[in-house]
This record gives C-alpha cells, structure tokens and sequence, in this order.
C-alpha cells in the first residue's frame, strides 16, 4: 500500500516534469534561415469572433506567397523574403498573450499585424507597451484608437478608419441623413464594447444635427426582437441604427419590415440583409469598405485580386466577408514591404514606420495614416433601396 | 507530506529553463490551479457541483481592481478585499442554496442562474465596471522583503510568486481535506442526508467548503487579472466555469492537487498542438465525456492506477 | 401602449411555445431516465441545420424537410442514447456533464461542416396578419399552432395509449413497472430519442423564422429547463403553460425594461421556484 502511495507520487512528478518538457520542447525553434523578414499576424481565425481575423488571415497569406514568389523584394541591395507567422489567438486574450511572447521573444518579429479585437488587444496591450520602440503592431480594434498617440504607444497604428475625428465619416453620414429628410433615428445595438462606442460617437453627432436618438441595446446572440422593435415602432422613427454584424441584421431587417420600420441606416455588415428583404425595405444604406460585386467590373485591381483568391484557396470568392481585407490584410503586407524598400531598411523599425506614415499606398484601397497612426482609406456608400436597386457612392476621405 | 517533495523540481525550472514562453503557460497553469483545486473542495470532496467558481473568479479579480482604483489600497489589501467581497456574496448565494436543501442538479442550476446574473450585473453595469469593455490593470503588485520592496514584474518572479500561492492553497486544502472538517465533506459527499442523521451538520459544513473554494477563486482571479493585465465580463462566463470543471475531471478529483494537472493540460494544449477552435471544443467536450464515463479518476487516478499494477 | 402590450402578448405566447417544446422534452427524459439532458438545446440546432440544409441547398420543400430533420436529431438522439446516456441513468451529476460535453461535441461538429457564417433560410410563409391591434408573421403562427398540436398530441399519446401509460408508471414506480412487464430500457430509450425529435422539430421550424448560428441552441434549452422546473417536472401540460408564463414575461417585461435584461427574468424565476415551491407551479408538493 504504502509502496503504491510513493510509485504513485514519483509517477505523478515524472508525469509533471516530462509535460513540461513536452511543451518547452515543443517550443525550442530550429534555426532559422538567412534573409528573411518575418510578419506575425495576431486574430481570431476561428471561433465565434473570427469573421475579421479569418479574411485578414486569408489576404495575407496570399500577398505573402506571391511576394515570395515574385522572388522576394530587395532592400538597401539585399534580396530578402516574407515568413508569415500567425497563431490563431481564438478569441482568447491569455491564448493571444502567449503567441505575441512566441513572436516578439523567441521569433523576433518586429512587424506584427492584428488584432481586431478590442479584448484581445487589451490583453496583449500591457506586455506589448514594454516592446514599445522594438516593434510595430497594426491592428483594427477599435480600443486601438483610443491608445493612438499615447506616450509609449509609439509601436501601435491602427488599420481602419474611424467614425468620428477629421477624416470620419460618421459627420458625413449624418449630414447626408440629415438632408434625406430624416429627424428621428433609433439605434438597436449590441451591447457590447463596439456597441458602446459607435454610440459615444454618434450621439452626440445627432445632437448637433438636431436629430432626436433613442438607443436600445439587446444581448449579443438574440435573435427574436419582436418586443423591442414593437417598442421602438412605437416611437415612430424615421431610420433604424442597427446592430453591426449580419447574423443580427438578417433578423433585425426581417422583423422590423414585417411590423412596418422600412428604412435602415449606417448598417455595418454585408449587403445580403438588405437583398433578402428588398421588397418590404425602402431604404438601406450600408457602410461598407468596398462594393466588391461592383468594383470586380470598374477597378482591374479587383478584378485580379479576386481571380488570384480563387485560384489560391481553388474556391468561391467570398464576396460578403472580402470587405473585411481593408484591415491588417492583402494591402497592408505590400505596404508594409514598399515602406521597407524606400526606408532602406528591414530592421530600423523607427524608420519604416515613419515611411509608412508619410505614404499613400494604392492598391486595392488607397490607404493612408494620419499624424495619429489611425488609417484613412476609402469606402462605399450603398442604398439598397426598395425593389432592389443598388445606388453606390464612392467617398475618399481627404 | 511526502508528496510536497513533488513540488521542489518546480522551484528549480526557471534556474534552467530560460524560455519565457514556456514560463508564461507555467504561470497561467499556477494560477488556474488554484482556482481548480479551490473547486475541487467544493466539487471533488463535498460532492457539490457548483456552476458559480467563474463568478467567484471574476469578482475576485474586479473586486481588487476597483479596490485598487478608487479607495487606492495597495494589491495585497485590494485581494483581502475581494476575498472579504467575494466571502460576503457566497454567504448569500450559499445560504440560499444550502438553508432550502437544494440537491445537486438543483444546486448546479442556481448557482449557475447566479452566477449569470453577476455577469449581467457586472455587464451593465458601465459606470463602475466599464461593461463590455473591461478595465486595463497598470498598477503593478509589489512584495515587501527585507532588502526593500520588489515590484512584481517579469515572467520569473511571477511564477515563484503563482507557484508559492498555489502550494500555499494546496497546502490549505490538503489540511482542511485531512480535518474533522475534511471528513464531513466526505460523508456529504457519499451521502448528504445520511450525513444528516449521524448528526453532522450538513447546512454548516457545505457553507464552509463553498466559502472556501470561492474564496480560493478570488485569489486566483485578484492574480490571473494582474498577470494577464486585463479584466472583461467574459471571466464570469458559463464557459469559464464549465474549463474548471473540465480542468478538475481531467486530473483527477480524488486528489488535492490532481486539477493542477488538467490545468496544465488546458492551458498549454492550444499552444503544444495547433489546432483549429472548432476542433478546441470538440477536445473539451471529449474531455467532459470521457473523465466522466471512461476515465472518472482522471489523469491522477489513472496514474495511480498504473502504480498499483505495476 | 395598450397595442403594444396584446401584440407583445401574443409574441410571448408564440415563443413561449418554442420554450414548452424543449421543456416538454426536458420534463420527459427526467421523468424517464432520471437526468436533465442539456444536449437538447444543440439537437434544436441539428434540427435547424438539417431543416435549412435540405430546404435551401438541397432544395426539398420545407413541410417535406421539417420531418427529416426531425428524424435526424432522433437519430443522433439514439446514437447519445446508446453511447452515452445509457451509462448515465439516474445520475444527474454525471449526466448533466455528459450532456454539456455532447454540446460542445455537436457545436463542434456543425461548426467544422457549417462554419460560423449564420445561415437564412428563404421565407417559406412571408407575410403578416393584420388585425387592427397587432401583427402576427404568418410563419410564425404556422409554427405556434404545429408546436401546440405537437404537444397535445404527446399529452394524449401519454394519457391514452398503453405505451403513455406504461411511461406514467415507470416514472411513479420503476422497480414496479418493470415487474408489470413495462420494457424499461426501450421506454428510456424510447423517451430520450423523442425527446431530441421534439429539440429537432423545435429547431427545424425556429429555422424558418430566425437566422442560424451554431450556438442557437444554448438560450432554449436554458429557457426550456427554467420552464420545466417552474411548472413542476413531470407535468406535460405544465411544460407548455410554463413555457408560454416564461415567453410572455420575457416580452412584456422587454417594454418596459431594458431589452439587455431579457434573460434575466428566467433566472430570477427558476431562483424563486425552486427555493419557495420546488416541485413547481402545476405538479403536487412532495
């Protein structure tokens, strides 16, 4: 019995100790080859949250695997090629924390892309500020934003546009509902981080604007808004301010045309909502980074971008989640070595960013970053309106 | 104890191991093995199944930050004052449930609907919490020693700081386990009412082991919020509870540090192999169905088991 | 006010049927096998994924492709039956994990064939019925009165039929059922894969009304064991009515409340229930 007690204890330790060298085993790296700059990327390719990291995940490693192909770039006289590296962080900060220490300790990455979750990134913030100066990383979150510009947040840009500030569009959005005419807007929103802040934006847009607001929030995963929708028709508004992601829109348009709320704006989301529902809705106007199933026929760049997709993953163009590639995607990875090429430099991380600050970058978006580091890119205004037809405005931000 | 002899290699891996990444999921592991060993007294020895350990977690770890803030306390007493906030909360919920004899599944369920309406609260809750968007801890603890005061930063003294807590709630545990105290929980566990005619006071002894354990869940909230840096609504989740549960099936509940194992396990997987999140929670499913029907002693036991017939 | 209040009246009626059917599951197989199965939630969702999938993608119509689906989730039903539940009978604490782990199984499944991309069926029955007071969605009222008949039918299956009658029994009095010649493992059997074809009906017509996510499942079988409990397990008329209190104050509670605070009244009655009348609204204390 007693011997039984002790084989068990030292077969416990043995077990701890070999796990952990099972694991610092399966994280001591082979050498890694010369002339290579490596790229880490940090999303949420899978789980419920993924919808932005899995297209960003998907551009990049095409624009990195042509690149390679194309026989790499050259910098100050050397010839040099891309290794991506991209964990998928699932969502999870503690997950996310760990791959950025992989990347930025044992790989020595100096450009990182990602994340587009504010709670990743508020998880990967605080040891990310202690690299400030050694890395840049460039992500969509939208708590980025409020980081930009901070002292020791040197290393952070942030690759999206933002609603609000000079080069917003949020003022435009509302002076255009403005002029059609609008005086009530009710918001149905999720109520979450994102949620939160569009508010804190848009409010008191509309205050300016003299357009009343009244906001309702719902739990993310609701999918009956029969009780608030009946609430908010109640209070008779002109345009309904929904929820942002397409899951929600589908039923949010559904059941809001069926009790009679016809007239939807600033949706954030595919164009598919308002498709389905054509019929019952008079007006839906989307802000959307990119109007693919036009641009495919007026912008070449498209055009090629969208036949190398699918000769790439050899499957259909995922047209409603291509949008999402206007963050940390395709562009981003050509800008980024563009700037290394003119800044002479792979290494100078100072330098690079600099140059990236001071360039417009034109491919399948002109992107730009503002004296903040926050991205200006162009975008598509689309107004489903009632049977259907499609009227699209082009805006780039000055 | 001679089984505390297991814990000295521990000391020694930082010595060898430079690794950061690797000391990183060691102190995540720490951390969450406190709050699974803390569960497992509620759950492995007093036989409760209790779905409230996450909410306990997440007050713990706000309740010290918001501490921390606004009545500008330092760590330590910011911790003892999320204990005492998390204690107070669990007096309330245990009473509730154990003063109307909730059995079991019943119990599961309404500590579960508890701990759902803390994480609403917490949720909604904008001006205090921040809601959604969770509160960036920049404060750093710090221990007072002899030579002067150590700000706790850096992998290495955060993980003899997690190690030395959770031995130090090992050891707690493993007394308890081994008391008078102890043996109550076990005659609960294996039969609460016949428990009740030998004259053990069920009411009294359920409430110490969940005052306990959810104590046990705010430490290790108060530390895994400072390690990581960041606190969000998500820590009181359905989910947070249901990867403790997982973590205690998988290492073993009969024993007083076998969770620690299943938190070594959960935590370091997504890193040993990579795979997809879909397939993350085809594994944790897996690992519920398994523990409970093929391999109920978990990973310890099964070890043991190994032992023994060797 | 008062139009708003009768329209969100009926809603809660409606949806609250979508609640009785999962407690009138969960109210069968506890009666019947001792344990809560929490997995009914994720066969909801194979239901509404196998109903969307063979109406929009393999293009059968929809009255053709509710009864296949529902004849799926049974048999994944049995298949969690036979591997799983059987070991678990009478023991709540390890079938209430055995089923959270087959909900994680099941979503994981449909995620790695579906991915998180929400699925919309096309409007099988668009359109509204407008009385004066309030607008009911013509879908949505097919699928109140086939979840009604549904449920009544079980009621009369359970009071008429031999077999009924012989689960009534079993359920009062196992060990003397089964020496009346009550066959017991086909009756748990029995009851657990109807119980998952109920989830998967239930599924199957919520695809027609509402966008698909793989996670569907997880507020109704929430919902529908908070139904159950309040109504008293073992009741099958209790589980409707309890469903439809549930869904009723949901949505009257959602007009005058915030709308964030919609699942809170659940748990705040399942809170009250059990601790004041735990053997619920409609069965007899113990």
């Amino acid at each position: 019995m007693r011997n039984a007690f002790y084989r068990a204890t030292r077969l416990r330790s043995v077990t701890l100790v070999a796990a952990i060298a099972l694991v610092a085993g399966l994280n001591v790296l082979p050498a890694r080859a010369q002339n290579v700059v490596k790229i880490g990327e940090i999303e949420a390719q899978t789980g419920a949250l993924n919808t932005y990291g899995w297209m960003s995940a998907q551009g990049m490693r095409m624009a990195v695997d042509e690149i390679n192909k194309a026989g790499g770039f050259e910098v100050a006289g050397k010839k040099y090629k891309l290794q991506l590296i991209n964990p998928d962080t699932q969502g999870n900060p503690q997950q996310a924390l760990i791959h950025l220490k992989q990347m930025l300790e044992q790989d020595h990455v100096k450009y990182v892309f990602g994340p587009f979750l504010t709670n990743v990134y508020k998880g990967i913030e605080p040891y990310a500020t202690g690299f400030d100066g050694k890395f840049l990383l460039m992500g969509g979150a939208t708590a980025i934003h409020f980081d930009l510009g901070k002292p020791h947040h040197g290393y952070l840009m942030r690759t999206w546009n933002w609603d609000a500030g000079p080069s917003g569009f949020g003022s435009l959005m509302v002076a255009n509902l403005k002029k059609r005419g609008a005086k009530r807007v009710a918001m149905l929103m999720q109520n979450d981080a994102f949620g939160h802040v569009a508010r804190d934006i848009y409010a008191p847009l509309f205050k300016t604007a003299g357009i009343a607001f009244d906001e309702e929030w719902f739990e993310p995963g609701t999918t009956d808004f029969s009780s608030v929708l009946a609430k908010i028709a109640a209070w008779k508004p002109d345009y309904v301010f929904p929820g942002y992601t397409d899951a929600v829109l589908y039923d949010i348009v559904r059941q809001a045309t069926e009790i009679g709320l016809t007239k939807f704006w600033l949706v954030r989301g595919s164009l598919g909502p308002g498709l389905k529902n054509k019929d019952a809705l008079d007006d839906y106007i989307i802000y959307i980074p990119k109007y693919f199933e036009e641009a495919q026929n007026s912008e070449p760049k498209v055009k090629k971008f969208i036949a190398d997709y699918k000769a790439f993953y050899k499957t259909d163009f995922p047209y409603d989640q291509a949008p999402l590639c206007s963050s940390s995607c395709y562009d981003h990875v050509y800008m980024l070595v563009d700037a290394m090429k003119k800044a002479g430099t792979v290494d100078d991380v100072a330098k690079v960013k600099q140059t990236l600050m001071s360039t417009i970058y034109h491919g399948l978006w002109n992107i730009r970053y503002d004296q903040t580091g926050e991205e200006v890119f162009n975008f598509d205004v689309v107004d489903i309106k009632k049977g259907g037809k499609i009227e699209v405005t082009h805006i780039n931000p000055k | 104890m001679k089984s505390s002899l297991l814990w000295l290699p521990l000391f020694a891996v930082p010595l060898v191991l430079h690794n950061d990444v690797v000391l990183t999921i060691l102190v995540f592991t720490f951390i969450l093995g406190i709050l699974a060993v803390s569960f497992n007294l509620i759950f492995g020895y007093t036989g409760q199944l209790s779905l409230f350990h996450a909410a306990a977690f997440g007050i713990g770890a706000y309740a010290t930050e918001l501490a921390m803030a606004h009545l500008g306390v330092s760590f330590w007493i910011g911790m003892m004052i999320a204990v005492l906030v998390v204690l107070t909360i669990s007096l309330l919920v245990g009473t509730i449930c154990f003063r109307f004899k909730l059995k079991e599944f019943y119990f599961a369920i309404v500590t579960f609907a508890f701990s759902e309406m803390a994480r609403l609260v917490i949720l909604n809750w904008n001006s205090f919490t921040n809601g959604s968007l969770g509160i960036n801890l920049t404060a750093k603890p710090s221990i007072w020693l002899p030579g002067g005061a150590i700000a706790i930063e850096g992998t290495r003294i955060w993980y003899y700081l997690s190690l030395v807590v959770l031995i130090l709630t090992v050891t707690v545990c493993a007394r308890v386990v081994h008391s008078w105290m102890g043996r109550c929980f076990a005659a609960i566990r294996l039969n609460d009412e016949l428990a009740d005619t030998l004259g053990i006071d069920v009411f009294r002894y359920k409430l110490i082991s969940f005052l306990i354990g959810n104590a046990g869940a705010a430490v290790a909230g108060a530390f895994y919020a400072f390690y990581l840096g960041y606190i969000e609504p998500a820590y009181l989740s359905i989910d947070q509870s249901l990867a403790i549960v997982a973590m205690v099936l998988l290492g073993g509940r009969d024993t007083v540090a076998g969770p620690v194992i299943g938190a070594l396990v959960l935590t370091a997987l997504p890193h040993v192999i990579n795979f997809s999140a879909e397939t993350r929670i085809l594994v944790y499913g897996l690992i519920l169905v398994f523990t409970i029907l093929v391999m109920p002693k978990g990973i310890t036991g099964a070890i043991a088991r190994l032992a023994r017939a060797v | 006010m008062l139009q708003l209040v009768v329209g969100q009246l009926l809603n809660g009626v409606i949806i609250g049927t979508l609640y009785g059917i999962v407690a009138l599951g969960v109210t069968l197989t506890f009666g019947i096998t001792g344990i809560v199965n929490f997995a009914l939630g994720a066969f909801m969702a194979i239901g509404a994924y196998t109903g969307w999938y063979l109406t929009d993608v393999v293009g059968i119509a929809y009255p053709v492709a509710v009864p296949l689906a529902v004849l799926v989730a049974a048999l994944f039903g049995l298949l969690a039956d036979q591997t799983l539940f059987r070991f678990t009978r009478n023991n709540l604490i390890n079938g209430l994990i055995v089923s959270i782990g087959l909900i994680s199984v099941i979503q994981s499944v449909l995620l790695m064939v579906w991915t998180t991309t929400p699925k919309n069926m096309h409007y099988v029955l668009p359109g509204v019925i407008n009385l004066d007071l309030f607008i009911v969605p013509k879908m949505k009222g097919v699928v109140f009165l086939v979840l009604l008949v549904v449920i009544l039918a079980t009621y009369a299956a359970l009071t008429r039929t031999w077999a009924g009658r012989a689960a009534y029994a079993y359920a009062q009095a196992p060990e003397a059922a089964k020496l009346m010649g009550v066959r017991t493992e086909l009756l748990q059997t029995g009851v657990v894969v109807y119980s998952t074809a109920l989830a998967g009906l239930g599924g199957a017509l919520y695809a027609s009304l509402y966008s698909l996510e793989v996670s569907m499942g997880a507020s109704y079988i929430l919902k529908g064991v908070e139904a159950a409990i309040l109504a008293g397990i073992g009741s099958v008329m209790g589980s409707l009515v309890g469903g439809i209190v549930l869904g009723v104050t949901e949505a009257i509670g959602s007009i005058f409340f915030p709308q964030a605070y919609r699942d809170a009244y659940g748990l705040v009655f399942l809170v009250l229930i059990l601790l004041f009348r735990p053997s619920g609204l409609f069965v007899r204390g113990r």
